[in-house]
């Protein structure tokens, strides 16, 4: 590690613990002088008293509060629903670093929907070995049920949330592509309001792109996506329930859009038309905004002791009465080991180069990655390939001698549920944290919206790991989030 | 040989039900050697029939019946038409190991263990005690395999039950068709990776068959260099032949289950099935077996309380929906 420098820019006391070593700042340049587009800030954290950026927080927190905005913690014994931390300050992207990052994801969601069309159907990507067979056919969400089935407009990821974290020097890359059922766009929404409320003067000031209209935006994807008009469209949103971590989420969007949130027992198939139970009868449903894993979504198919999705969807689904988005079997896009071959998928669809390079990955179903990665247990990140929202994960640099142990065990079993990466220094962005501004690791989750065309929401959700040192930024291990501003110019 | 089909299924449910969503694959398929030349099905309470060809081109169909209902009817009747298949050389040429690693690719899904076939610690037994290992020809290992499993099994109607995994056979030594499809499926995959499917289909019994008549029946493909998908039948210890009607075929007995259900209400279960095969055309040797036996319905039954069962891991799985 590099020495920790202190921020020069200042003397101010709010920024005597403000850290600044080789990882990117988000605020200061290595010479320890704001960013320009963070100057405004800057200069007007300088302006605020503690006491008083204490009491917008404080207003934030309380905010929050009375909205609901929650989330669930599964490994918490204790079960209990959370606010979700919301930093006060504002992650500020320039317009032109942000003009990279939408080249990027266009070009990245564009190249893995051609990925997964073509393993539904031809198979071309495999039988030219650019992807080995076995990587497709051995994921846990590759659906051999979805061969030779036509989804509508040939969208099957109509929802994206890419976690994209900056390099030390100050790319843009991709962490994971989330093309199952990404969440939190909803907080999304709820921190920009909160932000309005709490700053309106600094935000009007700066210029920020608007990302209200998510909920009109999406209503109108998953409508272009209909198999009827757009005006004859029935659009509901599938939740497994209140138990679910992001049932927050799911009322919030349901709300936004001003279309049913369902359940499965809400729903029932009768001749391959799906059904909502209603207190006017039976109505036709055309598009289901799905929020259940692809296991769940009908018993018929798939799980068989599932309660929360309807049985005979797909056939339904089959038959294109009906679509759902995300389509079916988009998990084995995101799987983790696949992750490693989207360059390589980005050059045989497009015959271009990744705008937003990938991590450097390691396979441990490759017996010398494997060999390298269990040499190098403490330094590097190890992940289980089919998992997600930070579960399964090793972190190297900060494991126990028994956690080590115990993935060594797991890797050699079965070595292709794992991939390994570096330990990568996430950029760190200011925190208000104890009436100091102190800065943590960051990563940047866009939302992109693929209809009839591809829109990607200005901004995203930022996560923040508020834990010092931390780089792990989920909500589920202790992370927080902040409202992101893309910039109009 | 032409035949007549008739494939009967009935479920009683112990109270009424409501919503039930029926798949069905029990239309025989067109092969290289068999030509189904009318299927028609037939289900009681009425309902509009929709097909589809799954992804390995199976016919399926399937029909809700949404109303009240205590019983359940199917009725499917074919003809078909089975040609002789050309009889096996003795053995393959000498790079026939590498012919089939060379095509195991593209054969993906059909070298993997699947769930029904992954090895186990009693498989392991069965392949040392049969020294299933890539030290020969492969045909002439199957043809040996074949045989040799076929004494080691014993064929037992009421061992197992459609769900039981190989190691319930395994145990006893014991079990039907399906048991040992699935044993010679795993023991194929495992130790000497061919790629080989579960088959599901009729048989037309004659008197030495040790498969039981009025049930449907199993077997294996295997795939072979020159030969492609080659059928073995170990319950019956013989090669597949004019005599076997292909239904359907898939990794194993789960992808393709004759029929496939789901419905709503406080309700067990309990299913009768019935197959009847008579030969239309064919030698007169032949036709003598065609005696209609009137074999007994098999039952199988299903209780509330195991469904109730499922209800507590439901719940579980709600929370287990994963977050991104």
């Amino acid at each position: 590690m590099a020495e920790a420098r202190q921020v020069t820019a200042t003397q101010d006391r709010r920024f005597q613990t403000y850290q600044l070593d080789e990882a990117y700042d988000e605020m200061f340049a290595p010479d320890g002088r704001p960013r320009p587009q963070y100057l405004t800030l800057f200069n007007r954290l300088l302006e605020l008293s503690p006491s008083e950026l204490e009491a917008r927080q404080q207003s934030a927190d309380l905010s929050f509060l009375h909205q609901g905005v929650t989330f669930t913690v599964y490994s918490d014994a204790r079960g209990t629903e959370r606010i979700f931390p919301y930093d006060l300050l504002p992650r500020i992207i320039a317009a032109a670093e942000w003009e990279t990052i939408e080249r990027g994801l266009i070009q990245r969601i564009t190249a893995l929907n051609l990925f997964l069309h073509d393993i539904y159907h031809q198979g071309q990507i495999l039988a030219d070995k650019v992807v080995p067979r076995e990587m497709v056919y051995s994921s846990k969400h590759y659906r051999r049920e979805m061969r030779g089935l036509d989804v509508p407009h040939g969208v099957y990821v109509a929802i994206t949330g890419t976690d994209l974290i900056r390099l030390t020097d100050g790319r843009f890359a991709v962490l994971e592509d989330n093309l199952r059922v990404p969440s939190g766009a909803s907080y999304m929404l709820a921190n920009r309001q909160v932000m309005k409320r709490i700053f309106p003067g600094l935000f009007s000031q700066y210029g920020v792109r608007p990302l209200e209209f998510y909920g009109q935006a999406l209503q109108n994807t998953l409508a272009a996506l209909s198999p009827v008009s757009s005006e004859e469209t029935t659009i509901v949103l599938l939740s497994p329930g209140v138990y679910n971590s992001a049932y927050f989420e799911h009322t919030f969007l349901a709300r936004q859009m001003g279309i049913p949130l369902v359940e499965g027992r809400d729903l029932a198939v009768h001749d391959n038309i799906v059904y909502m139970r209603t207190t006017a009868g039976l109505r036709r449903v055309n598009v289901i905004y799905r929020r259940i894993d692809d296991d769940f979504t009908d018993p018929l198919v798939f799980r068989r002791d599932s309660m929360l999705g309807v049985a005979g969807l797909f056939n339904a689904y089959r038959s294109g009465n009906i679509t759902l988005a995300n389509a079916i079997g988009t998990g084995v896009a995101d799987d983790k080991a696949i992750y490693a071959y989207v360059p390589a998928i980005i050059r045989y669809y497009l015959g271009e180069d990744a705008i937003l390079p990938n991590i450097e990955t390691y396979q441990c179903g490759e017996p010398n990655e494997r060999r390298y990665v269990l040499d190098n247990l403490a330094s590097l990140v190890v992940k289980a390939v089919g998992e997600s929202g930070g579960y399964g994960m090793l972190v190297g640099p900060h494991s126990t001698a028994e956690e080590r142990a115990t993935f060594r065990t797991l890797i050699e079993a079965n070595p292709r549920n794992y991939i390994a990466q570096p330990t990568i220094h996430l950029s760190r962005a200011p925190c208000f944290l104890e009436g100091q501004v102190e800065a943590r690791h960051v990563d940047l989750r866009p939302y992109i919206l693929y209809g009839k065309r591809v829109t990607i929401l200005p901004g995203g959700l930022t996560r923040v790991a508020l834990r010092r040192g931390s780089l792990v930024v989920n909500s589920s291990q202790g992370g927080g989030s902040k409202d992101t501003w893309v910039l109009t110019r | 040989m032409l035949y007549s089909i008739r494939h009967t299924t009935r479920y009683q449910y112990t109270s009424p039900i409501v919503e039930s969503v029926t798949e069905v694959r029990m239309q025989p398929r067109n092969t290289d050697y068999q030509q189904c030349s009318q299927f028609r099905l037939q289900v009681r309470p009425q309902a509009r029939l929709f097909t589809y060809n799954d992804e390995q081109q199976n016919t399926v169909h399937h029909f809700t019946q949404p109303g009240i209902h205590q019983q359940l009817a199917i009725v499917a009747e074919s003809e078909v038409l089975v040609l002789p298949r050309p009889g096996l050389p003795a053995w393959l040429p000498n790079d026939s190991w590498e012919a089939i690693d060379a095509a195991s690719g593209q054969h993906w899904d059909w070298v993997a263990p699947s769930n029904d076939t992954a090895p186990t610690e009693q498989l392991q037994q069965l392949a040392n005690e049969l020294q299933v290992t890539r030290n020969e020809d492969p045909l002439k290992l199957l043809v040996a395999l074949n045989h040799r499993l076929h004494r080691s099994i014993a064929y037992d109607s009421g061992s197992t039950h459609v769900d039981s995994p190989i190691d319930e056979a395994l145990q006893h030594r014991r079990g039907v068709c399906q048991d040992y499809t699935h044993i010679m499926l795993a023991l194929v995959r495992n130790y000497l990776r061919i790629p080989c499917r579960y088959v599901s289909g009729y048989l037309f019994h004659s008197r030495t068959d040790t498969s039981a008549d009025g049930a449907t029946h199993a077997w294996l493909d295997v795939w072979l260099p020159l030969l492609g998908w080659v059928g073995f039948d170990p319950t019956n210890d013989m090669l597949v032949n004019e005599r076997h009607i292909e239904v359907a075929v898939g990794r194993d007995y789960h992808d393709i289950p004759p029929t496939r259900g789901l419905y709503k209400g406080n309700a067990g279960s309990e299913m009768n099935v019935g197959v009847r095969v008579r030969m239309l055309q064919g030698s007169a040797e032949q036709i003598e077996n065609n005696e209609d036996e009137s074999a007994e319905p098999t039952t199988y039954r299903s209780t509330a309380q195991q469904l109730q069962a499922r209800y507590a891991e439901t719940l579980a799985a709600i929370q287990m929906q994963q977050q991104q």
